[in-house]
């Protein structure tokens, strides 16, 4: 069999559709639960509501948070979708709602970028262009659209490889030196385990860091090629339930364990998944056999235009996670390119900032009161994110512009446009709080951007 | 019995070849880096470069260091700080009964006691003292003096309102045993002429005797639960409630209220000198008391009893355990430094601080910045060697 063989059978062969309908179902209910939970745990108040400061992505600065009804009427909105997308009634409409509304809402701040929501963003993405509503839906039963028993290989293929990505890059950014051969940050974190029942007394050593610094690796590099093969499918999908099951006893991660539990069912047989449909179907008493309309007959065809867009998602998926490269120095230290990368509990890192405003006439700064602009957690996130601590020093800046300020001293400030400047301590993986940025450069005068960030001191050991 | 007795001098024999060929290794091989925790099980003292990720301990668990805090420093200075109070609350009948200036020397000393057991459970905040907002309720100042004069005059007042917090405490005792432009024999005749400021100050000895007694009588339930909230350390976790309460009293209520809002480094462009804003103010008497938050605040992290000086498990060693350090040193060191070189600047200072911090201005700089210095390494370096997050919401850690 020929390469061209082969993708042609990757991609533009007939495959069963049950795959993608069973995904389709479970990732409608896993939206509805992850969001219903998020607004129940009181999250959207505290995280789109009370902060007066948003951390936008550059070029996205556009994007804002609506007022306390439009942030409910957002999620209300994705709670809809999420149930419709469930049952697949108005599908196509349903996850564009779904897809912008819940890429919007990621796009408000990145204090609460999580992997595992862009990975949603991603699937729900793809889920936008594939026929997930032709089979077991309300569309096809009312006949909105005609039933379809087979897709294209790609429907299911690029999903598969989303998943398997996630997990590869996720592997591959662990080899690096602290994490295979200093256990980091893993055996500082399992060190706070040691009260835990039964596995607590393991904690300990630092022969149980490495087992599971190594094991996770290993793991993640693996795991998306034993799904693949239908002979180890199995006993590697109870590693994945074995695994992630672990990961959220031990670590605060919420439903992310879960949704790839879920997700990676995606593996199995088409046999498999059409087994589940057909039980779903006898659940809800709904024979297929009494069907009157004929499902719509497969024809092979290869798209170009498909074939360049599925090529150029899969491009920009490799080399996003790797931009990285482009940079020099620390890439934990100084974090350029590490969002959107698969970068799954690595680093262990603290900070704490101040933020003075200068006034160039008399010399004298003021120590700007970060808690009055920032939430705890925003806070937090900031000091270590140099992208951020630049978008804090430009808020500051703009709150002080063009300002007079009298002190109850009698003391007159006149700025214009002040010079912010940022004394920075910053710990990674417990090695000591060190200086962070270069505390006499002018922020204010420095554009946000991708270029490197030149002021980011060098982390010396 | 010969038997035994050679297989016994075997035994010795091997212990001492493998002591011998330890001590080879550690003298030749690691010369340089070493365990030099005395605590360790490994203490190497050949070691020229403390290493602590190399020490060995006999299996540490937090169970036992959240016990010894409790047992040792927690429960035995609460109840310090309420015999104090109550000492006081008793004195203060004394001296409406009866004001003369020999009674009012003798509550203005006792006031100074309790105030000074105050410090050593300040930072202690959470549990039942968070759910009552002790600090708020016990010690905030500057004191709104015109508030105060109004409930005596009035002699209408809720105590338990958040509103009262500003004229009621200890720095309400401050300003009514030290009343300015008064003599003692004035102020014994004040005390003598007007009942409702007798009434008022048997109310605040009252007021805070009952917050006291709560923080006392809720420990006795609470205990249990903080010994066993050990499994993790995430929020709500007991060592996370410790660090962090610790972390933001001291940054908040130390550094910033004791010194540095005096100082005026917080007071914009112009850093004026904020006087009226130090602890105490009209006793003019304040470093005692931050010296005695200090030292309280050692013995807590140290794991130190609060009686006796004697040095069982404490955060120190939890961070001993993680091999935590800042540069070449252990960071349990590092912050025990520096809490000694706080505490000796503030003994360099001299009282009233409020005119300290214009006639000495440049020793009181020193003593915020060596308080300031001590923020990164309690709030970067011991948080997150112990693993206290602060967890707002699930994260994948990234």
């Amino acid at each position: 069999m020929g390469i061209s063989n082969w993708l042609s059978d990757f991609t533009f062969s007939k495959k069963s559709i049950a795959p993608l309908v069973v995904f389709r179902i479970l990732f409608g209910m896993m939206m509805l639960i992850s969001t219903m939970r998020f607004i129940v745990k009181g999250w959207l108040q505290e995280l789109y509501i009370e902060p007066t400061y948003f951390f936008t992505y550059y070029g996205f600065d556009w994007v804002r948070p609506f007022d306390i009804y439009g942030m409910y009427l957002l999620y209300g909105a994705l709670i809809l979708s999420a149930i419709f997308i469930t049952i697949g009634l108005f599908y196509r409409v349903a996850i564009s709602l779904f897809f912008f509304a819940f890429t919007y809402i990621e796009l408000i701040d990145k204090t609460n970028y999580l992997n595992h929501y862009y990975f949603i963003s991603l699937i729900a993405f793809i889920l936008l262009f594939l026929p997930a509503n032709r089979s077991c839906s309300v569309d096809q039963h009312l006949g909105f659209v005609k039933r379809k028993e087979f897709v294209p290989a790609w429907n299911i293929n690029l999903i598969k490889f989303q998943i398997g990505l996630v997990y590869f890059f996720a592997g591959l950014s662990k080899l690096n030196y602290h994490w295979l051969f200093e256990a980091q940050p893993l055996s500082n974190w399992l060190k706070h385990q040691t009260d835990l029942p039964f596995i607590g007394e393991l904690m300990q050593y630092d022969f149980t860091a490495y087992v599971f610094s190594w094991g996770g690796a290993i793991f993640d590099l693996m795991i998306p090629f034993i799904l693949l093969n239908k002979r180890f499918r199995l006993v590697g999908y109870i590693f994945v339930i074995l695994f992630h099951t672990l990961t959220s006893i031990m670590f605060p991660i919420g439903v992310f364990p879960f949704v790839m539990i879920v997700s990676t069912l995606m593996f199995f047989s088409s046999a498999f998944h059409e087994k589940l449909l057909f039980h779903l179907q006898k659940l809800f008493s709904w024979n297929k056999n009494k069907e009157t309309k004929k499902p719509e007959v497969y024809r092979q065809k290869t798209n170009k235009i498909h074939v360049f867009f599925i090529g150029a998602y899969i491009m920009l998926q490799v080399l996003i996670p790797l931009r990285f490269l482009i940079y020099s120095g620390d890439l934990f230290w100084t974090e350029q390119g590490y969002r959107f990368s698969w970068r799954v509990m690595l680093i262990e890192k603290a900070g704490y900032a101040q933020f003075y405003v200068h006034d160039a006439a008399s010399g004298n700064k003021k120590l700007i009161n970060t808690s009055e602009y920032l939430k705890p957690q925003q806070e937090k996130m900031m000091v270590t994110q140099p992208d951020m601590i630049l978008q804090f020093a430009h808020h500051i800046r703009d709150q002080y512009s063009d300002t007079i300020i009298v002190e109850k001293n009698g003391l007159n400030v006149h700025l214009e446009s002040p010079k912010i400047t940022a004394e920075i301590y910053v710990s990674l993986f417990n090695k000591g709080s060190k200086l962070f940025i270069d505390s006499t450069v002018n922020l204010s005068k420095i554009n946000r951007g991708f270029a490197q960030k030149k002021w980011i001191l060098k982390n010396e050991n | 019995m010969g038997k035994t007795k050679q297989l016994l001098i075997k035994v010795l024999m091997l212990k001492r070849i493998f002591l011998l060929i330890v001590i080879f290794l550690t003298t030749f091989s690691c010369q340089k880096k070493g365990c030099l925790d005395p605590n360790a099980v490994n203490l190497d003292t050949a070691a020229e470069i403390a290493d602590n990720s190399l020490c060995l301990y006999s299996d540490f668990k937090k169970a036992d260091m959240l016990s010894n805090i409790c047992d040792n420093y927690i429960l035995p200075a609460y109840t310090n700080f309420n015999d104090q109070t109550l000492l006081f609350q008793d004195l203060a009948v004394s001296f409406t009964e009866n004001p003369t200036i020999g009674n009012l020397e003798i509550l203005r000393n006792q006031f100074r006691e309790a105030l000074l057991a105050w410090q050593a459970v300040s930072f202690i905040d959470f549990g039942p003292a968070n759910v009552i907002l002790l600090k708020t309720q016990v010690n905030l100042y500057p004191m709104d003096t015109a508030l105060i004069k109004e409930n005596i005059a009035l002699g209408n007042y809720n105590l338990e309102s958040a509103l009262n917090n500003d004229a009621k405490g200890f720095q309400a005792f401050d300003y009514l045993l030290h009343l300015p432009d008064l003599n003692d024999q004035e102020i014994a005749y004040y005390f003598t002429t007007n009942d409702q400021v007798k009434v008022y100050l048997q109310d605040l000895a009252n007021n805070l005797v009952m917050n006291s007694q709560y923080v006392v009588n809720e420990w006795q339930s609470y205990k249990t639960n903080f010994k066993n909230n050990s499994e993790t350390n995430a929020q709500g976790s007991s060592t996370s409630n410790l660090v962090n309460g610790l972390c933001a009293y001291f940054e908040t209520y130390i550094r910033k209220g004791k010194i540095g809002l005096p100082l005026g480094v917080f007071n914009g462009f112009s850093q004026q000198e904020m006087p009226e804003l130090v602890e105490c103010y009209y006793r003019q008497e304040s470093l005692p008391f931050a010296i005695a938050a200090m030292q309280g605040m050692k013995k807590y992290i140290n794991g130190t009893s609060f009686v006796a000086s004697e040095n069982r498990l404490g955060l120190d060693d939890y961070m001993n355990y993680v091999g935590a350090t800042q540069g070449a040193s252990p960071l349990s060191d590092v912050i025990t430094n520096q809490i000694d070189a706080i505490i000796v600047s503030l003994e360099e200072l001299n009282d009233p601080l409020s005119n300290e911090i214009f006639s000495n201005k440049s020793a009181v700089s020193k003593c915020y910045e060596e308080m300031q210095q001590l923020v990164p390494y309690l709030k970067v370096d011991m948080t997150s060697a112990l693993g206290v997050l602060i967890t707002y919401q699930d994260n994948d850690g990234d």
